[in-house]
């Protein structure tokens, strides 16, 4: 049985099967920007979290690190919630855009947490040598950024990785659309339900394919992280 | 050229009630005191980097170099220039003056390597270049003999002295030939203050 399916998932794979790799496309696109858009927004907050000092600071950082953990199907049915109720007039139900929200807010969580735990392991000798060395606000940030880089780098990947398994979300907010709003994941579901094993398989294999391939990209810029 | 009066540093769940010091200009002045005395705590708060009750009054930049060196993953050059860099400074007028002071402390031959490679004693000597590199009036070292052999303690007391004129030293060692070779003058934490 699991013969068969992989050899007929590699078959589907190598039939160019225009739905699958539109499938492909879009789980791509909205996984990578909705990393794009939290790694911009994790990334800043995590630094100024860190590095700053204000009242609800500890509270702040659980409150994130939480967040880290939720689980995509009830960050998915916060999002609808949202979306079928204050924000009804947008129309977003069942849409990309809604997939896309949902994917940025279940990833910036990740981002942000993890770079608040590695800068603040090394930002108070850095930031203190920084300040010593006569580095303003902005020098400081600039110097932090570039010290923790690897570790954005880390925070990031782990983000993509998030972004691009996850299907409760998606599945709640996009609707599982055939030749719209349908993703690898939501495919694998749906093929699953329906006992479609091998189609099941050959879009796992994808989708294993495209995280080791990006993984691989990433750990290049990284230098030695695999090492 | 620093002026300390009442000075009460807390840390944690100890309370430092430091002497009444004045460090003067173009001298070279060493601290010394047992372990846990509040040398540390006093150059800390020196260059403003902890908070404190009471006055310090300084005139002049100052800098602080660490115990444990803090260099940046960059090259030995990068971090040597990294105070120039965010003064704006033309880097150019300063070439000859850092290569002079890596002549000096042997690690000349490193400049384009990256700093975080080097033994524990070059990157000190990496820090201290860069902790006077930009003129600062004041620099404060804190044990900058710890990861270096003898022959590095020389060296770097001959740019000490070299540069004893320009700037005033304020260190922190346990090591008393380098203290002996260098001192103007010694407070010592926790009595009363002598002087040489």
């Amino acid at each position: 049985m699991i013969l068969e399916s992989t050899i007929k998932a590699f078959e589907l794979l190598f039939s160019f099967d225009k739905e699958i790799y539109s499938i492909i496309f879009l789980s791509l696109a909205i996984s990578i920007l909705a990393t794009i858009v939290a790694s911009f927004f994790g990334t800043l907050l995590g630094i100024l979290i860190s590095i700053s000092d204000f009242k609800l600071k500890r509270f702040t950082k659980k409150l994130v690190f939480t967040f880290m953990g939720i689980p995509p199907v009830v960050l998915g049915l916060i999002v609808l919630l949202f979306i079928t109720g204050p924000f009804d007039n947008l129309n977003l139900l069942f849409t990309k855009s809604a997939m896309f929200l949902a994917q940025t807010l279940l990833v910036l969580p990740i981002i942000t947490g993890n770079i608040i735990i590695s800068s603040e392991k090394t930002q108070k000798k850095i930031l203190e040598t920084a300040t010593t060395l006569g580095a303003n606000k902005i020098d400081k940030i600039t110097l932090l950024i570039k010290e923790i880089k690897p570790f954005i780098l880390m925070s990031i990947i782990l983000g993509f990785s998030r972004a691009i398994s996850e299907v409760g979300a998606v599945m709640l907010v996009g609707g599982n659309i055939k030749n719209d709003t349908r993703v690898m994941t939501t495919y694998i579901a749906l093929n699953n339900s329906m006992g479609e094993y091998s189609s099941s398989i050959a879009m796992g294999i994808i989708l294993l394919l495209i995280a080791f391939i990006l993984h691989t990209l990433l750990a290049k810029f990284r230098g030695d992280f695999y090492d | 050229m620093i002026e300390i009066n009442n000075l009460v540093v807390k840390y944690k769940t100890i309370t430092f009630k430091f002497e009444d010091y004045h460090f003067k200009k173009n001298k070279i002045s060493v601290i010394s005191g047992r372990n846990g005395a509040g040398k540390t705590t006093l150059l800390k708060a020196i260059a403003s980097l902890i908070e404190y009750e009471g006055k310090i009054k300084v005139n002049g930049v100052i800098t602080y170099n660490s115990q444990e060196a803090v260099i940046f993953n960059r090259s030995v050059f990068e971090n040597i220039i990294y105070p120039l860099k965010i003064r704006k400074l033309d880097i150019s007028l300063y070439q000859e003056k850092i290569m002079e002071y890596a002549k000096v402390l042997s690690i000349d031959h490193l400049l384009n390597k990256n700093a975080l490679k080097l033994s524990s004693g070059e990157k000190m000597k990496v820090a201290i270049i860069r902790s006077i590199i930009f003129n600062p009036e004041i620099v404060l070292l804190d044990e900058p003999t710890t990861h270096l052999d003898l022959e590095s303690i020389t060296e770097l007391s001959n740019l000490i002295k070299k540069l004893k004129n320009q700037i005033t030293f304020i260190i922190v060692s346990h090591n008393k030939t380098f203290i002996e070779e260098l001192i103007d003058e010694e407070y010592y934490l926790g009595g009363k203050i002598c002087f040489s």
